[in-house]
């Protein structure tokens, strides 16, 4: 260590450092132009000179590259060094008038015209950008010629190879006299390209050394071997220079890692088509015209906009955007894809929304479309919004071709109307609604592991093990699967973790270990004593906020007994070090002022629990999300803010008190309420995993209403199957099944539920951990197309009945008429039944192959034949299967009349009335859902305006309820097919082993709490809870009979009842009143 | 800053303002540095008395936001 003096301070710095680096450290600034801190100092631009006292006299030396020695006295400010750094700046100015950098210079220094001859250059000749090119290992440019005629050039002033257009020189150049520009015009012969990011579509450039985006699990930084110098040419390494804690590794290579795993779940995902191969859309010729990707990322408020909605020619704001629908999907010509992506209608009508809400309503959004594909839960009701409110266009048209407008950077299409016109038509905009498939590299992976694929290069499976490969013991999930949704990928990704789960049952927790308990220390009546750790967060935090300084002050503040700083307190050493600290000082609350508790607060709450304290004796301060990051060109006024949030944290914790947390035993049972597929799949699955289950089906045999239908789109036999099934749960020994049984009534919460059942008039008492609703749904009952008034009108279920008892009248019609959307998509049933276009059409198909002679008609509004059913669709065409699409004002007619059976409809094609005679009409009936009112009541389920029940989350947690312990499946949810059924029983049963398999759970601490002396049982708490955790004690209890309790294993410490008590009788545990407001007294200072 | 800026007291909902507060941070959005933000478990929580609470202790405005 050196000591000596830098201002009259004394100051130390490390043997080899210059004094540049050791005044940084001190906080001490010195103006340089000419340095960069990962390349060796050069003293070029000389404007860091300082005054030097070597014990005899006085010098001047540039302090970037004079090392430091014992005794020395440097002098950074004073009146000759700021002389001579005046008349540095001056000279600068004049050779370089037009730099804004020595502009701001001059203006610090109070030079307002050079005294010097003006010339008119921008180099100002300080080195760094061919020290940087050396540093790079290129050496492509220096310094050429001597004296007045020195300057940066290539080699014989010719344009170079050794050049890489990197662009390293420009990154560091001060003056702006090297640009990406000029280094591609008159330097390099290689071409100057930017990286593009993956994350935005390549809408933007990244760097080589880049986090993937914002929100990505590791949040850490990864270097792109393929662009970075380094791996080029073997120099640069600049970013270890800048790394505080010497985490970048160059020498890292990929391992290969050996795993033995009992099963493996494939979910690779999919890629968006890539549209460049249609040369009728010009996609890589015209930039106006874009992939949906690419449009998400353009509405999306982190995107390369930040969520301002322009157009990449010209960044002007469109007034007319247009999406194309079924570009890569439902297509053999151009690519080969001839299944339905399934998403992209719905992502189509959402970019149409979400842009009108962005540019307002008067931008014009037209969706052309083929068929429109809203099959999902809620999706019809969007669709209609989007046309009826919002107001966006929807036009039935394959558009051919785009046009450029020429002059403009506009597009002009020509399309065909439904009524037969052609149109012309202006776009500003046009997105391509680009489909899924199915990547090369996972088309190899599937080879590698000997798995089947589909026709589309999807994973082959059945529809009674949706998620099972050709494989045993490898499941796949998600798109891999067949193009699906987001809620359709979660509910597949649980369902494959159940079947892993069920083989693998005997493994589970065979590789757990017991952590150590520390003993909690009683600081009850103690006074407190604080300790603060303030986080540097390397320079995240210390960049900004001035943080030996807020230390120093929270020092000050009352309690606390110990203040320090930390520079990562989330890495292992300090952890355990805090612990040390915790105890060595008796510590008995803990403040950590560093980043968000949202992330970090379990981690630290975990140093408090090794250290014998409480968990919840502890307080966070954000300086990092909320201060440092966010004003980061206010460092003064961002240390004030972090002293203020540190002053408010400790006034909070000082109040804290230790709290408990309710060890819950989790009943190891399940009860499944219905015994259709779903519901039968989920027992099976959490039997298998070794699970108690209980089904309670209200009819007298198990099967739902599978038992009603004939054969799957795949043409898998569904009595077989289903046989199979119910054989199955029946022989599970760990299954008890109570048929034509109800549940009376129901108690308790989520591990210890108490079901009462009435089957067939005896009473049982189930007690259970969790329960799987799967209470089905059931055919629409029509009243419309004469249905029930002739035999020849018949429903598809009853349809399907003909083809199970092999009816021969079948294959002796002449003619058959389909009709769709009975029931469906209707005012009162505002949603699409989903299965319906799938089932009529393979029904057709059965028929045609009875009787390929015989004439069919598919009456439809929209077909909706999603992912690889469209295969069906394209069959029935090329059979000869006749579609018709009618629209919801004009409905086909059926007519009757001496015993002639016959339906008219206007022909959408001809644009004329039809009559078509027939010996047989199938109405294709809405699904409706059993309305179970009473079962909603006892588990405190909610359920929509049509009757299904409303899950978690729409996307995130569709399975499960927001109440805990209860699960959703099968048609209750919505209507689906069979295997979407299968998978979504597994996937409850998934969502239920998470609890069931930790045998116990623990509630949080911060619940509130009633004190019964102040409460009037006036009942607002018991009504206003959405959890229902208040209720009141018994009438006839020993104590506080009356008085509102709270259930802490129900309370989700929201403190919607305690805002809202009006005696003031319940307390929020952790964020207490008193609490509250000493964090708003404490902030009085900042005011 | 010249001008007297107002000092702003809010109370974030930890599950939605408070993890977007964050948010903003990681995407690196500046705001003027004259806001105070208590975390409270919902909006639920709050109570009439904590706006007075923090009118009374000099705030210029209170921001509500869950």
């Amino acid at each position: 260590m050196i000591t000596f003096k830098l201002n009259g301070k004394t100051v130390q710095g490390e043997e080899g450092q210059y004094i540049l680096q050791v005044a940084q450290k001190y906080g001490v600034e010195i103006p340089t132009l000419c340095h960069h801190k990962a390349l060796e100092p050069a003293g070029m631009c000389r404007l860091c000179t300082v005054e030097l006292f070597d014990g005899r006299r006085s010098r001047f030396v540039t302090s970037c590259n004079y090392p430091i020695w014992e005794g020395m006295e440097v002098k950074t400010d004073s009146e000759p060094v700021h002389q001579g750094r005046k008349l540095i700046v001056e000279l600068l100015m004049a050779r370089c008038p037009d730099v804004p950098i020595l502009k701001e210079l001059g203006k610090k220094y109070g030079i307002t015209e050079t005294r010097f001859k003006k010339e008119e250059d921008t180099c100002i000749l300080c080195g760094l950008c061919t020290r940087i090119c050396t540093k790079m290992g290129n050496s492509a440019i220096s310094l050429t010629g001597r004296g007045v005629d020195m300057k940066v050039d290539t080699p014989f002033h010719i344009q170079t190879d050794v050049c890489m257009a990197c662009g390293a020189c420009a990154s560091v150049c001060p003056t702006g006299h090297i640009t990406l520009e000029k280094i591609r015009s008159s330097v390099t012969k290689n071409s100057f390209k930017l990286i593009p990011s993956e994350y935005d579509m390549g809408l933007k450039g990244r760097k080589p050394v880049y986090v993937p985006y914002a929100q990505a699990v590791p949040n850490t930084p990864v270097i792109d071997r393929s662009v970075c110098m380094h791996f080029k040419t073997g120099g640069c390494k600049v970013c270890t220079e800048f790394c505080g804690v010497n985490a970048i590794d160059h020498t890292m290579q990929d391992e290969v890692v050996e795993l033995n795993v009992g099963s493996i779940i494939l979910s690779p995902g999919y890629q968006p088509f890539d549209p460049s191969k249609f040369d009728s859309y010009g996609y890589s010729k015209h930039p106006n015209v874009i992939t949906a990707m690419e449009m998400e990322r353009i509405l999306s408020a982190s995107g390369p906009t930040a969520g301002h909605l322009v157009r990449p020619s010209d960044h002007k704001e469109p007034k007319k955007i247009a999406w194309f629908q079924c570009v890569g999907s439902r297509d053999m010509n151009k690519c080969d894809h001839a299944y339905c992506s399934s998403v992209c209608c719905m992502y189509a009508i959402k970019e149409a929304v979400i842009a009108k809400e962005h540019s307002g309503s008067d931008l014009d959004c037209a969706i052309f479309y083929m068929d429109m594909r809203t099959h999902g839960k809620d999706f019809e009701r969007f669709y209609n919004t989007a046309k009826d409110k919002h107001g966006v266009r929807f036009i039935r048209s394959r558009v051919h071709t785009i046009e450029p407008v020429p002059g403009t950077d506009d597009l002009s299409i020509r399309y065909i109307t439904e009524s037969g016109e052609s149109v012309v038509e202006k776009f500003d905009q046009i997105v391509l609604s680009v489909g899924m498939e199915i990547s090369p590299e996972v088309v190899g992976m599937a080879k590698n592991l000997g798995i089947e694929l589909t026709p589309g290069n999807f994973c082959k499976t059945t529809t009674f093990e949706p998620v099972a490969t050709s494989r045993p013991g490898i499941y796949v999930c998600g798109a891999f699967q067949g193009p699906k949704d987001i809620p359709q990928s979660v509910i597949d990704s649980s369902a494959a973790a159940s079947a892993a789960g069920e083989i693998l049952a005997e493994a589970r927790n065979t590789l757990t270990r017991a952590k150590e308990i520390i003993p909690e220390t009683n600081v009850i009546g103690e006074r407190p004593r604080i300790g603060v750790f303030v986080c540097r967060c390397g320079i995240n935090i210390a960049g900004v906020v001035n943080v030996p300084s807020v230390a120093e002050y929270a020092a000050t503040l009352p309690y606390v007994e110990y203040a320090t700083d930390n520079l990562y307190s989330c890495s292992q050493d300090t952890q355990e070090n805090m612990a040390q600290i915790i105890k060595r000082e008796g510590l008995n609350r803990v403040v950590v002022a560093a980043c968000t508790p949202k992330t970090h607060e379990p981690l630290f709450q975990e140093t408090l629990t090794n250290a014998g304290l409480n968990k919840y004796l502890f307080e966070m301060a954000n300086i990092r999300n909320h201060d440092s990051w966010v004003h980061k060109n206010n460092p003064d006024l961002a240390t004030q803010k972090a002293k203020d949030l540190i002053r408010s944290a400790v006034y909070k914790v000082a109040l804290t008190m230790p709290l408990a947390e309710a060890e819950l035993q989790i009943k190891s049972s399940a009860l499944v309420v219905g015994g259709g597929i779903a519901g039968m799949t989920a027992a099976r699955s959490l039997s298998l995993q070794g699970y108690e289950t209980h089904i309670v089906e209200k009819s007298s045999n198990l099967g739902g209403q599978a038992r009603n239908l004939y054969r799957t789109a795949k043409g898998e036999d569904i009595q077989q199957q289903l046989d199979i099934l119910i054989q199955d749960v029946n022989q599970d020994d760990k299954i008890h099944v109570h048929l034509n049984a109800e549940l009376v009534q129901m108690d308790g919460f989520v591990g210890s539920f108490k079901s009462t059942l009435n089957s067939a008039g005896q009473e049982i008492v189930v007690e259970h951990g969790v329960a799987v609703l799967a209470t089905g749904a059931s055919a629409y009952q029509p009243t419309e197309y004469h249905y029930g008034e002739d035999s020849r009108i018949v429903t598809s279920l009853e349809l399907d009945k003909k083809f199970m008892e092999k009816d021969s009248s079948l294959s002796s019609l002449q003619s058959a008429v389909f009709i769709q959307c009975v029931g469906s998509r209707e005012p009162d049933r505002p949603y699409c039944s989903r299965v319906c276009c799938t089932h009529s059409i393979d029904n057709a198909l059965a028929l045609k192959e009875m009787n390929p002679g015989m004439n069919i008609y598919l009456l439809y509004r929209d077909i909706r034949t999603y992912g690889e059913r469209e295969y069906l669709f394209k069959e029935a065409r090329e059979k000869g299967i006749i579609f018709i699409r009618y629209s919801m004002d004009k409905k086909p007619e059926v007519s009757l009349s001496n015993g002639k059976l016959s339906v008219k409809i206007m022909d959408h094609i001809l644009g004329t009335p039809l009559e078509i005679e027939t010996d047989l009409i199938t109405l294709a009936t809405a699904i409706v859902p059993n309305r179970d009112e009473k079962l909603a009541n006892f588990f405190k389920v909610p359920m929509n305006s049509d009757g299904f029940f409303v899950e978690r989350h729409a996307k995130l947690g569709p399975s499960e309820f927001a109440t805990d312990g209860v699960f959703l499946c099968g048609m209750a949810h919505y209507p689906k097919p069979i295997d979407e059924s299968i998978v979504q029983g597994k996937a409850a049963a998934s969502r239920a082993v998470t609890l069931l398999a930790r045998k116990t759970i623990h509630t949080s601490g911060n619940v509130a709490e009633v004190v019964p002396a102040t409460c009037s049982s006036c009942g607002v708490c018991v009504s206003i809870c959405p959890y229902s955790a208040p209720s009141f004690v018994e009438e006839t209890a020993r104590f506080n009979p009356g008085k509102a309790q709270i259930n802490p294993v129900l309370c989700k410490g929201c403190g919607l009842c305690v805002a809202s008590c009006r005696s003031g009788a319940i307390r929020l545990k952790g964020f207490d009143n008193d609490q509250i407001f000493a964090q708003i007294t404490a902030l009085n200072e900042a005011m | 800053m010249s001008e007297r800026e107002p000092k702003i007291v809010s109370f974030l909902c930890n599950w939605c303002s408070y993890g977007a507060a964050d948010l903003a941070g990681v995407g690196r959005m500046e705001y003027p540095p004259n806001i105070r933000v208590i975390r409270i478990p919902c909006t639920g929580r709050m109570s009439p008395k904590f706006f007075l609470a923090a009118l009374a202790q000099g705030a210029d405005g209170v921001w509500v936001s869950g």
